[in-house]
C-alpha cells in the first residue's frame, strides 16, 4: 500500500496515476500522425501560395505567414458564389437520405435486437454482410443492375412494365438512394447496439403501469434509443457530406453534382485551384465537426441526466 | 519563330535563377525567338516558358545544372522504375523489355498529370521514365523536372519515328522527350442510336453535343481542359488559347445550356465503356479510347456501329479540333539514366511499339504503321480508320494544339467549368 508520501502518485484503486491515461497512448499518436498532421497540411495548403512554375499551390507551414484570402473565397463561393447551390444540393441530399436510413434502418434495427428471436444473430449478420464489399464496388455493381439491359430493367419487363426511364442520367432519387443503399448498414449497426441495451425490465415497468404497446415504444424504448439514432446519423451523415463517388458513378450530371465533387474537381483537375479546394475541405471539415459536437453534447447531456 | 508567353513574370528568374546555355540558336531575352534564315529558334526562359506549336515551333532551352548523360556509358542495374498513367503500358511489353535489358521493371501509376508534377517537382520520388503530355514538356523542362536527352543511345528514333515528332514543334531536335503516342480529340457516336448526317458533312460537327434529338443520351469528357476547348470550338472559336473572357463566359453559357437541353453527364469512361455498353449514343471522345472502345463490348454485340469524327479534318467542316501526343522523358533525378534511355529506345522500335498499341490502344507515330498496315492487317477495324492519325494532320490549319495555361487563364477557364458542372 502507498504511503501518505508516496498517496499522490496513486489514484483509488492502487495503480500509479501515469497507467490509466497511457493507454490512450496509442490513440493519441494515432490521431496526431493520421488527423493532425493531414489536417494541418490541408490548412497549410489553403493558407500557402502558388508555384510560378508549375501552378501549383505551395503549402505554407509558418502560420505567421498565412494568408486567410482564401477562405473568404470559398465562403464567397459557397454562400450564393459559384457553388452556393451545390452546397444546398448536398445537404439536402444528405438530409434526405438520413431521414430515409432512419425510417428504414429504425425499423430493421428494432425488429433485429427486439423481435427476431433466436435468429437475431442470422439477421445481424446480413445486414453487415454489405461491410465485406468494398462500397466502391457496391456502387459500381449498381451501374451494372440500372444499366440499359441491366437486371433491374430485365426485371421490370418481366412484369410487362416497357417504359422505364434512364436510371443513370442523372436522377437525384438514384443518387439519394444510392447514397441510403450505401451508408444504411452504418445506420443500422449503432442503433441496433443501443436498442439491444435498453434493460427489458424497464419495459415491463412500463407495460405494469398500464402503458400500450406504442405507448411504451413513444413513451420509453424511443427516448432511450435516442443515442443510438443519433450516433448512426452522425456516422452516416460525415462521410455523406464528402462523398463524391457515388453521383460520379450512378450518375455524372451537373445536376447531381456534391460538394465533395467540387472538391475533387478543385485539387485533381487543375493545379491552381487546389488551394481552393483546401479551403473548401476545411470548412467541410468545420461544418461536419459541428455536427460531431452537437452529437457529442446531447450525449454529455444524457449521461449526466442519468446519473442525477 | 517561338512563341513565349509573357504569363509566368516572375519565371526562372526569381525562382530558379538559372541561366540558359548559350546555343547557336538562342535569341535574346524576352522577344519571340527568331533566326536570321527564318529557322525555328531557341527561347529564352527568363522571361517565359518555351511553347510551340506547329507553326511555331521551338527548342527547348539547355542548363549548365542540367546536362545529359555522356555517351558509351555502360547501362546500370535494375529496377528500372517507369511513372506512367495506369494501363498506359502492356503489361507483356513491359516484361519483354525487361528481358531484352536484362532488368526487373517496375511501373508506378499517377492518375492525372497534376499529380505527377507534384510528385516529381518534390524530388522526393526517383523514376527513370515519365510519359508527359507534349503540352506539360515546357512546364517540366522550365521547372528542371527532365534531363536533357541523349539521343546517341536513342537511334531507333529517327529510325522509326515520322519525322514531324521525331523533331516535334514542342520540343526541336527532341533535346528533352521523344514521342509515345498521338490521338486527336472529336466525336464519337454509335450509328444505330444516332444519324450519322447530324455529324457528318456539317460545317460544325461539334454542334451535335446540342442537338436535342440525342437529349439524355450524351456525355462529355470529365475534362475542364478538354471540354473547355469543346465549347469554344463549338461556338466558332479557332484557337481556344487565344480565348478572350468573353469567349470563355460564352463558352461557360453554352455548358450551362446542355444541362436542361441535353441532361449532359461527364465522365471519363464514356467513350471506350459507356458507348459499347450503350450507356452513351454519344461522346466526347480522343481517338485512342475509340480504338479502345472495340474491346469493351459485351460479347455478341454489333460492334461495328462505332464511329469517330475529328472534326479538324472531316469533310465540309469549318471548325477546329485538337490534336496531341505524348512523350517519354528522363527525369532529371534518375538514378539509371542509360536504362532509361535504353528502355525508350525499345518502345521506340516499330514492332515492340506495335505490341504495345495491340493492348494500349494509343497509336504510336512509327513510320511503319501507317493507317493502311494498321486496318490491313487488323489492328484497327476499317470502320475507325478516322480514329488513325497522320503526321500531316498535325500540320492542318485546322488543328490545334494545347499549351500550358497561365494561372490567370486557367482559373478563368476553371470558373466556366465550375459554373457548367455546377448544375445551377
Amino acid at each position: 500500500m502507498p504511503t501518505n508520501l508516496q498517496a499522490a502518485e496513486y489514484d483509488t484503486v492502487g495503480q500509479r496515476r501515469w497507467v490509466w491515461p497511457a493507454f490512450a497512448l496509442p490513440g493519441v499518436v494515432w490521431l496526431a500522425l493520421l488527423f493532425l498532421v493531414p489536417f494541418y497540411a490541408i490548412f497549410a495548403i489553403a493558407m500557402g501560395r502558388l508555384d510560378p512554375i508549375l501552378n501549383r499551390p505551395i503549402p505554407e507551414w509558418n502560420p505567421l505567414y498565412w494568408q486567410p484570402d482564401i477562405f473568404v473565397e470559398a465562403l464567397g463561393d459557397l454562400f450564393g458564389g459559384r457553388i452556393g447551390v451545390v452546397a444546398l444540393r448536398t445537404v439536402a441530399y444528405v438530409l434526405i437520405a438520413s431521414v430515409l436510413c432512419l425510417l428504414i434502418g429504425y425499423p430493421v434495427a428494432y425488429f433485429v435486437s427486439r423481435r427476431a428471436g433466436r435468429w437475431r444473430w442470422i439477421w445481424l449478420l446480413l445486414i453487415l454482410a454489405p461491410f465485406w464489399i468494398n462500397y466502391l464496388m457496391r456502387m459500381l455493381s449498381w451501374v451494372n443492375l440500372l444499366g440499359g439491359d441491366g437486371q433491374v430493367n430485365q426485371l421490370l419487363g418481366a412484369f410487362g412494365i416497357e417504359e422505364f426511364p434512364n436510371w443513370l442520367s442523372g436522377h437525384h432519387y438514384v443518387v439519394i438512394l444510392g447514397l441510403v443503399y450505401g451508408y444504411i448498414p452504418f445506420f443500422i449497426l449503432p442503433l441496433f447496439a443501443a436498442l439491444d441495451r435498453i434493460d427489458d425490465s424497464t419495459l415491463e415497468a412500463a407495460r405494469d403501469l398500464g402503458a400500450s404497446s406504442s405507448q411504451t415504444f413513444w413513451r420509453v424504448t424511443l427516448p432511450l434509443s435516442r443515442n443510438g439514432v443519433l450516433g448512426g446519423l452522425v456516422i452516416i451523415m460525415l462521410p455523406m457530406f464528402g462523398d463524391y463517388y457515388t453521383p460520379n458513378l450512378l450518375s455524372g450530371s451537373p445536376r447531381t453534382r456534391m460538394i465533395g465533387n467540387t472538391i475533387d474537381q478543385f485539387i485533381n483537375q487543375t493545379t491552381s485551384q487546389g488551394s481552393l479546394g483546401a479551403a473548401l475541405t476545411v470548412l467541410l471539415m468545420v461544418f461536419v465537426a459541428g455536427l460531431m459536437l452537437y452529437y457529442l453534447r446531447t450525449i454529455n447531456r444524457s449521461t449526466e441526466e442519468a446519473r442525477r | 519563330m517561338g512563341i513565349v508567353l509573357p504569363v509566368l513574370p516572375a519565371f526562372l528568374a526569381a525562382c530558379l535563377e538559372r541561366e540558359p546555355d548559350a546555343g547557336p540558336s538562342t535569341t535574346g531575352a524576352g522577344g519571340p525567338g527568331t533566326t536570321g534564315d527564318g529557322t525555328p529558334a531557341t527561347t529564352v526562359p527568363d522571361s517565359g516558358m518555351a511553347v510551340g506549336t506547329p507553326a511555331n515551333p521551338v527548342q527547348q532551352p539547355l542548363f549548365e545544372d542540367n546536362p545529359a548523360i555522356e555517351s558509351g556509358l555502360p547501362q546500370e542495374d535494375g529496377p528500372l522504375e517507369i511513372y506512367n498513367w495506369e494501363d498506359y503500358l502492356r503489361p507483356r511489353t513491359i516484361k519483354r523489355a525487361g528481358e531484352a535489358l536484362g532488368v526487373e521493371v517496375k511501373v508506378t501509376t499517377f492518375f492525372n498529370e497534376e499529380e505527377a508534377l507534384s510528385r516529381l517537382a518534390s524530388g522526393e520520388f526517383e523514376f527513370d521514365v515519365w510519359f508527359p503530355t507534349s503540352q506539360r514538356v515546357p512546364v517540366a523542362v522550365a521547372a528542371a523536372l527532365i534531363q536533357p536527352l541523349n539521343l546517341d543511345y536513342l537511334p531507333n528514333l529517327e529510325k522509326f519515328v515520322w519525322p514531324q515528332l521525331a523533331n516535334p514543334y514542342y520540343d526541336l531536335g527532341s533535346r528533352y522527350t521523344v514521342p509515345y503516342v498521338t490521338y486527336t480529340t472529336g466525336v464519337a457516336w454509335r450509328n444505330d442510336m444516332v444519324d450519322s448526317a447530324d455529324i457528318e458533312g456539317q460545317a460544325n460537327p461539334w454542334d451535335v453535343f446540342w442537338n436535342t434529338e440525342y437529349a439524355g443520351n450524351m456525355g462529355l469528357y470529365d475534362s475542364f481542359t478538354d471540354t473547355i476547348a469543346l465549347a469554344l470550338f463549338r461556338n466558332g472559336v479557332a484557337d481556344p488559347s487565344m480565348a478572350t473572357e468573353a469567349d470563355l463566359t460564352a463558352a461557360g453559357d453554352s455548358l450551362v445550356e446542355l444541362i436542361d437541353l441535353m441532361n449532359v453527364r461527364y465522365t471519363i469512361d464514356g467513350a471506350y465503356v459507356g458507348i459499347p455498353e450503350g450507356r452513351f449514343a454519344l461522346h466526347h471522345a480522343w481517338s485512342g479510347d475509340l480504338v479502345n472502345s472495340q474491346y469493351y463490348w459485351p460479347k455478341g454485340s454489333d460492334i461495328t456501329v462505332t464511329r469517330y469524327l475529328w472534326p479538324a479534318k472531316s469533310q465540309g467542316s469549318t471548325v477546329s479540333g485538337p490534336i496531341s501526343n505524348d512523350t517519354m522523358a528522363v527525369p532529371k533525378n534518375s538514378r539509371r539514366p542509360v536504362l532509361a534511355h535504353n528502355f525508350i529506345n525499345y518502345l521506340l522500335d516499330e514492332e515492340h511499339s506495335l505490341d504495345n498499341f495491340g493492348w494500349v490502344g494509343y497509336q504510336p507515330p512509327q513510320n511503319g504503321l501507317t493507317s493502311e498496315y494498321l486496318i490491313g492487317d487488323g489492328w484497327v477495324p476499317d470502320y475507325l480508320e478516322s480514329a488513325l492519325v497522320t503526321p500531316e494532320d498535325f500540320e492542318l490549319p485546322s488543328a490545334w494544339v494545347q499549351g500550358p495555361l497561365d494561372p490567370a487563364t486557367e482559373r478563368l477557364w476553371n470558373d466556366q467549368w465550375t459554373r457548367a458542372t455546377s448544375g445551377g
